[in-house]
């Protein structure tokens, strides 16, 4: 279905798993954005970009935040996050979202 | 020095420079309760040095390091002296500690016990030793990398750099800081956004963050400065360090 909705462009869907199930360095952070803009060139504006956390074991605040903190400041709402229970990811959005002062889409 | 078991029996001569701790300070620290201390002590698997004059258990600073198996004297000589470390207690670059913590992480997953909060433990572990790396790029004054070990059984994790420390880093971005110990409140408490010239420096402010939350507790140390945050505490206990050093050295209890 996602695929789909992909290919019809309702939305764009990302798994982070895809950037390992591990995210912890700014620097990896800093790649996995890097390799995300050619994925994210084709969103048509006024779709939303979803990001998926299912299968993410650890998530820290500096790879969140050079991952993150520039998609929300350029999609705000647009930015949608999915699975977001685990506790490391949980305190990680918290984080950040008192950093960049803007509250992300769950 | 001389080792029975679990039980340090410490030479009158060493006892003249000991640094005595209280025991909640020695709790915090070893990271487990009060009363469980107060067991140790009856069975003899750690005694205190010594009974003030109130009647109140003090323990040595070393007593407690020791018990920590020495992962925790190896780092601190490493950070005070540069003696040698274990090859496999070190991490030259952030992807080995990358590798090594994703290790780490397995083993805490498969410990039943942790199933909660194992992922924050790593977090907290990746975040401190990425720090590390983040801030010193570039510039390490002798040797670059960290100090990584951990203990499952104990239920410790060590992390140390003969880095620039806290204040020389965070001095950068916020030149009105005056010393080792403000700048370590400054790190763990105040979130700073848009930095310039560097977006990094809120990682310490989730690890206390989590540490308030769970059963978790830290031991920070940099310059002539020391933290200590107790599990599931939101006190941030803030005072000068006994042995002054340029880096930081880190003692993760959970």
């Amino acid at each position: 279905m996602s695929c789909i909705n992909n290919i019809l462009n309702k939305y764009m869907k990302i798994e982070l798993k895809k950037f390992g199930t591990t995210l912890i360095s700014r620097q990896n952070g800093r790649e996995a954005f890097a390799a995300l803009q050619t994925q994210i060139a084709a969103l048509a504006e006024n779709k939303n970009l979803e990001l998926d956390f299912e299968g993410i074991i650890t998530f820290s605040p500096s790879w969140g935040d050079e991952f993150l903190s520039p998609l929300v400041k350029k999609y705000g709402s647009r930015l949608v996050l999915m699975n977001t229970g685990n506790p490391s990811v949980k305190a990680t959005l918290e984080l950040l979202e008192k950093i960049n002062q803007i509250p992300f889409t769950r | 020095m001389i080792c029975i078991g679990f039980s340090y029996v410490l030479p009158l001569a060493y006892m003249a420079e000991k640094e005595l701790l209280t025991i909640s300070e020695a709790a915090e620290i070893l990271g487990v309760s009060i009363d469980t201390l107060r067991r140790w002590d009856k069975s003899g698997k750690l005694s205190p040095i010594k009974t003030s004059d109130a009647g109140y258990r003090l323990y040595d600073r070393i007593q407690i390091e020791l018990f920590l198996n020495d992962l925790f004297g190896l780092a601190k000589d490493w950070v005070l002296k540069g003696t040698e470390i274990p090859a496999t207690f070190y991490c030259s670059n952030s992807a080995e500690f990358q590798t090594r913590l994703i290790r780490m992480q397995g083993l805490l997953g498969e410990i039943k016990a942790l199933n909660q909060i194992f992922t924050l433990i790593v977090a907290v572990a990746g975040e401190i030793g990425n720090n590390s790396f983040d801030h010193n790029l570039g510039n390490w004054p002798d040797t670059p990398g960290i100090f990584f070990a951990y203990d499952t059984q104990k239920r410790n994790i060590i992390l140390a750099d003969r880095g620039l420390g806290i204040f020389a880093t965070l001095k950068r971005v916020k030149p009105e800081l005056n010393s080792d110990e403000e700048a370590l409140g400054v790190a763990f408490t105040e979130i700073l956004s848009g930095r310039s010239p560097e977006s990094r420096g809120n990682g310490l402010k989730f690890v206390r963050k989590i540490v308030a939350e769970n059963p978790i507790g830290l031991l920070f140390q940099t310059g002539n400065a020391e933290l200590i945050l107790a599990k599931d505490s939101n006190v941030l206990n803030i005072r000068p360090s006994q042995e002054p050093f340029r880096g930081c050295l880190a003692l993760i209890t959970f």
